[in-house]
């Protein structure tokens, strides 16, 4: 029931923000794929680099909506608005509070990459976007979205909210697989980058777009982020003596 | 019933509340009252359980208190001192969020907007996003949003801050009404006239700590009815005198510009605050 009322709120704020959101998710994505895709053409594995990308791409905006929509938003109602104290006092449970707002920023990730996909059309013959595919796309969006809830309540300034996408979210972006690939990295740096989620996600969906089964790791990598960040989120929740 | 015991909040090194235990009766108006600074939302903050106390209990009808406590929590709703609303919201959203955050049904949560919102005279509004309402409309959304609930417990921290000579009797007209449904209030206010005139009983705080407890006639009589108000060169000063006699012989005999008058409960908090300032 607290779920429902988390994903009313969330189509509340999408419903209002709809030409925002969807030109926000459209912007970076498209500039990279004018200028790494169809401006630099190059190759990637013998395939055309565009066909490299797209999944990356695809998974990276996943992330970016995902974290964006849950960061911005549990920021300012914490610390801004204090909306977050009408929660706090109500009867919701705050565990299903919680997994509203994994769920709720999990799906704008998806819309997110929806419109990358829906974008790529023209240009991604061949790849392959399968239900496996969008599970990947929200369960990454989950890991994104959870994460974001984990700094929001660690944020002791408004400001902090952009700070955590230029540490974390931005080179993310560039270093895990999405315009390269990790098997590219020097050893030791190579396993750290490749531990993180986003090159996980963006390897089952490439996999996928290839016609290649994805393999298990990248599931259980993404599902062991998703179950420690959940939990750190519920612990803050709960037990977090300022909130 | 609402039983602080032993409450005590640290924020590192500083103690904003220091070992608080009192109780409140059900159906009671209780006003607490301090300084800037005493510890009052912080109070208010971990009743509202957005601060956990760093020791100490509250316990709601003999049901302590917790994050997790729904039960406890459903009887509860909190009026802020800062508006802590989704400023991007309509009006009628922020009441369908509230309605919907207790599990209130939907057609129950539209109805009882209605008759809130024409109540406080906001139905006019009911499409306007809060941020674009004037700070007197936002105070009177928030306390349709709490009355939304049919709350047996509110707490309001600092309700009239802000407000115009008007709309703050209003607002006391409309909590006196509350209260008289059964509703247990807890009101924190810098107005001592304010606690004065509706609260059953005031604890006043200072530094966190409990200085005074009592009705404010007791209170007021503790004191001493009378106050001779005194002018002279270091400024004014008050004395105050349990007998009306008393009070008139003194002002005979001194030297200064001088006026009688009764004690108010702003003397008692003058009194108590002033002597640990």
């Amino acid at each position: 029931m607290g779920i429902v009322t988390v994903l009313w709120e969330k189509w509340v704020e999408f419903r209002r923000d709809f030409y925002k959101i969807t030109v926000a998710a459209m912007i970076s994505p498209l500039m990279y794929l004018i200028i790494f895709g169809l401006g630099i053409r190059t190759t990637s594995h013998g395939e055309p680099y565009i066909h490299f990308l797209v999944p990356g791409l695809v998974a990276m905006v996943t992330m970016t909506g995902s974290f964006g929509a849950i960061a911005q938003s549990m920021s300012v109602q914490r610390l801004y608005e204090k909306a977050l104290d009408q929660v706090m006092v109500s009867p919701t449970t705050l565990w299903q509070f919680i997994l509203g707002q994994i769920v709720g920023g999990s799906l704008r990730g998806l819309y997110a990459a929806c419109v990358i996909l829906v974008l790529t059309i023209p240009v991604r013959h061949g790849l392959i976007f399968n239900g496996l595919s969008f599970f990947i796309m929200l369960l990454n969006g989950a890991v994104f979205a959870t994460l974001a809830l984990v700094l929001s309540f660690l944020a002791k300034t408004y400001s902090d909210a952009p700070r955590f996408n230029t540490y974390i979210i931005m080179p993310m972006s560039f270093l895990c697989n999405t315009f390269f690939s990790t098997e590219e990295m020097p050893d030791g740096f190579r396993q750290i980058i490749e531990i993180l989620p986003l090159s996980q996600a963006s390897g089952m969906i490439r996999s996928i777009a290839g016609g290649d089964a994805p393999g298990i790791t990248g599931f259980i990598v993404l599902a062991a982020w998703l179950a420690v960040l959940g939990s750190i989120s519920v612990f803050f929740i709960y037990r977090k003596k300022n909130l | 019933m609402i039983e602080l015991r032993g409450l005590t909040k640290k924020f590192g090194d500083f103690t904003a509340v220091d070992g608080l235990s009192f109780e409140i009766q059900t159906g009671e108006f209780f006003g607490l009252l301090g300084p800037n600074g005493a510890g009052k939302t912080t109070t208010i903050s971990m009743l509202s359980t957005v601060l956990l106390p760093s020791s100490g209990e509250i316990y709601i009808d003999g049901n302590k208190l917790t994050r997790a406590a729904s039960e406890q929590k459903r009887k509860l709703a909190v009026i802020t001192q800062e508006y802590s609303m989704r400023q991007d919201m309509t009006m009628d959203e922020v009441m369908e969020y509230q309605g919907r955050l207790y599990y209130m049904p939907r057609k129950q949560i539209k109805e009882r907007s209605q008759q809130l919102l024409d109540f406080a005279g906001l139905s006019d509004y009911h499409r306007r996003t809060v941020r674009h309402l004037s700070g007197g409309m936002k105070r009177k959304l928030m306390i349709c949003r709490a009355l939304l609930i049919e709350p047996e417990i509110l707490l309001l921290d600092e309700p009239t801050a802000g407000m115009d000579a008007l709309s703050r009797r209003q607002m006391w007209n409309l909590l006196k009404q509350v209260n008289n449904r059964d509703m247990t209030i807890l009101l924190t206010t810098h107005y001592i006239e304010e606690a004065e005139t509706l609260c059953d009983r005031v604890a006043m705080i200072n530094q966190g700590r409990l200085q005074k407890l009592d009705s404010p006639r007791t209170l007021i009589d503790e004191l001493g009815a009378f106050t001779v108000d005194e002018t002279d060169t270091d400024g004014l000063t008050s004395r105050h005198f349990s007998d009306r006699e008393e009070a008139i012989r003194y002002l005979e005999h001194t030297a200064h510009d001088s006026t009688l008058r009764q004690t108010t409960l702003e003397d008692v908090f003058i009194d108590c605050a002033g002597r640990k300032l």
